[in-house]
């Protein structure tokens, strides 16, 4: 059972109220948080709040669905209305949003309880959490070590159970590295599975909401209650793939796994044993394995890099101290202004990826790369409908390597940006991928595997991933931290 | 090959100053990500433009007068405002 369903079954058994569930929360982020730096927003009169009316419902009788009344949090770039939302940026310090992403519009109409809101990378560029203007989040496995990017604040309260569950989003691995370096689950959605609306934007065209939690089980009752069509996001789809809850547990026996030579070949020793041992699981739950090549995907890192960027520098062009955020206090004329408010309130990496963006969109390179870029995307979709001709999912490692040590991301951009091989090709095809953790390395640090779909497949990946938890709960580790349930 | 005038160019469209003393080693940097990306130029080109993923496609919708935010709640998160509008001060 996950954390979702117990902490449901606590309350409908009235094992604890869920103020009494709440505040259990709430002490134990005050306890771990100055070492975590997982929230960066603490909301705890408004969970009060929320749990009350839960607490209220239940002694009037009343039914509660099933994450009613269960705690949650919120990545710092999902809006909230009337709660600071800031992208961990300089420029949206002080930011409240006038209206709620729909994502936590459906949450909030069901009474989840939102302990805070956690913290990222800025503008979601990064993979160690530490581009944050609060500092990085830390590893709950061991805390000299990143928790990931760019959800790093989701996964280090999940994985230090301060948080049940959390949503995310994820552009090029933003949810299902930091849930392989934090050793839980994340699930990036088909691109138009999740509604956008209110998710602040960096590439508006690989960006989706997804969960990150400690099972299976609660990523699926989580993606199953936000999976809906949205008309205030113009590539919204909805639940085309339908419930996966009620598909859990579903036999894998004949199934066809892929396992692409491109995505084993290059990563660290530990991750390809950890990942060739997942396989042999599989088997014997008797799935079928083949192997296939991609060669299409050693292209996948610049076509993601360029098209991110060049989609970055447009949507940040937003910020110009005039509407909201911060603004610079001396100035002379309106460009000098507009000039000084971005260069004052962007971080590094985000400047670096805003003039990365005007280069390739600029004229006399557009063709070179963001043309290039788009078609050999192109490529990628088709290489990808080509391999789901003979299988059904694909494994490949999450990341090439396991968490890294606290300050070593900053210093290469170049290196940083190779974690990311293995996660952006998904997004770059708009597939669904789940990241589980399948091992530990020497040190103790989670490993993850992701499972990749076809478009809308959410549950063929989900009930694949619930049926490896279900053989190898070992590699589902808790940790010291927080509320144990 | 990316110049230390290429970079001042981008960053005057991008609207960001780049201080004197950073402009070398940005240019530098700019040239690896650069040399990164020409990777792609090795790739053969093929004919499958990319036009869509999953078969989206912006949906249209009748233009109906839908009630909105007041402009008072949207002036709330604006740095500066009067008379119901954002101000713009040409110097500060």
């Amino acid at each position: 059972m996950g954390s979702i369903e117990k902490i449901h079954e606590m309350l409908t058994t009235k094992q604890c109220s869920c103020a009494e569930l709440t505040k259990s929360y709430l002490k134990e982020i005050e306890k771990s948080n100055g070492e975590l730096n997982a929230y960066v927003n603490v909301t705890g009169d408004e969970a009060l709040k929320t749990a009350a009316i839960v607490d209220e419902k239940i002694a009037s009788g009343e039914q509660i669905g099933m994450l009613e009344g269960v705690p949650m949090t919120l990545k710092d770039n999902l809006s909230t209305k009337g709660i600071e939302t800031t992208c961990c940026s300089k420029i949206l310090k002080g930011y409240k949003p006038i209206y709620n992403a729909t994502v936590w519009d459906i949450l909030s109409k069901q009474n989840a309880v939102m302990l805070g809101k956690t913290n990222m990378d800025e503008f979601a560029m990064g993979s160690s959490c530490e581009t944050s203007c609060f500092g990085g989040a830390a590893n709950p496995f061991d805390t000299g070590h990143v928790s990931g990017g760019s959800s790093g604040g989701v996964a280090s309260a999940v994985g230090a159970n301060i948080a049940p569950y959390g949503l995310g989003s994820d552009t090029g691995g933003s949810i299902r590295q930091p849930a392989s370096f934090c050793g839980i689950v994340g699930l990036k959605p088909t691109y138009g599975a999740v509604s956008r609306y209110g998710l602040i934007a960096y590439a508006s065209s690989l960006d989706q909401i997804g969960p990150i939690t400690k099972t299976v089980e609660d990523a699926s009752i989580v993606f199953d209650a936000i999976s809906k069509y949205d008309d205030r996001d113009s590539t919204s789809k909805g639940n085309v793939g339908g419930d996966t809850y009620s598909k859990l547990n579903n036999d894998i026996k004949g199934s066809k796994i892929g396992i692409a030579r491109e995505y084993i070949d290059g990563v660290r020793d530990d991750v390809k044993n950890a990942v060739l041992n997942a396989a042999k699981v599989y088997e014997s739950l008797g799935a079928e394995i083949v192997y296939f090549d991609l060669p299409a995907l050693k292209f996948a890192l610049p076509v993601y890099y360029i098209i991110a960027c060049a989609e970055a520098s447009s949507n940040l062009g937003r910020y110009d101290g005039i509407r909201y955020g911060y603004k610079t206090s001396h100035y002379n004329g309106t460009h000098d202004m507009i000039c000084r408010t971005r260069s004052e309130g962007f971080g590094e990496e985000v400047k670096r990826r805003i003039l990365l963006g005007t280069y390739v969109l600029s004229a006399g390179y557009y063709d070179a790369y963001y043309k290039k870029a788009q078609n050999l995307r192109g490529t990628i979709i088709k290489a990808f409908n080509n391999a789901f001709e003979n299988c059904d999912i694909i494994l490949a490692p999450t990341v090439p390597m396991t968490a890294f040590e606290t300050g070593h991301a900053v210093s290469d951009p170049i290196e940083t940006y190779l974690t990311d091989i293995c996660t952006v090709p998904v997004n770059i095809a708009g597939l669904p991928g789940v990241s589980i953790p399948c091992g530990f390395n020497a040190k103790g640090m989670p490993i993850g595997m992701q499972l990749i779909g076809k478009s809308f497949n959410e549950a063929t990946i989900l009930n694949a991933a619930y049926k490896y938890q279900q053989a190898a709960p070992e590699n589902f580790k808790d940790t010291k931290w927080g509320v144990k349930l | 090959m990316v110049t230390r005038e290429d970079v001042e160019n981008i960053a005057l469209l991008s609207k960001l100053f780049v201080p004197e003393e950073e402009l070398d080693g940005l240019t530098q940097s700019m040239q690896e990500i650069i040399d990164f990306a020409d990777t792609i130029n090795n790739a053969p080109t093929s004919g499958e433009a990319f036009d869509n993923i999953n078969n989206l496609s912006n949906v249209f919708r009748e233009d109906e007068v839908v009630e909105s935010y007041s402009s008072e709640e949207i002036l709330k998160n604006a740095p500066e405002q009067a008379e119901n509008h954002f101000l713009v001060r040409n110097r500060e």
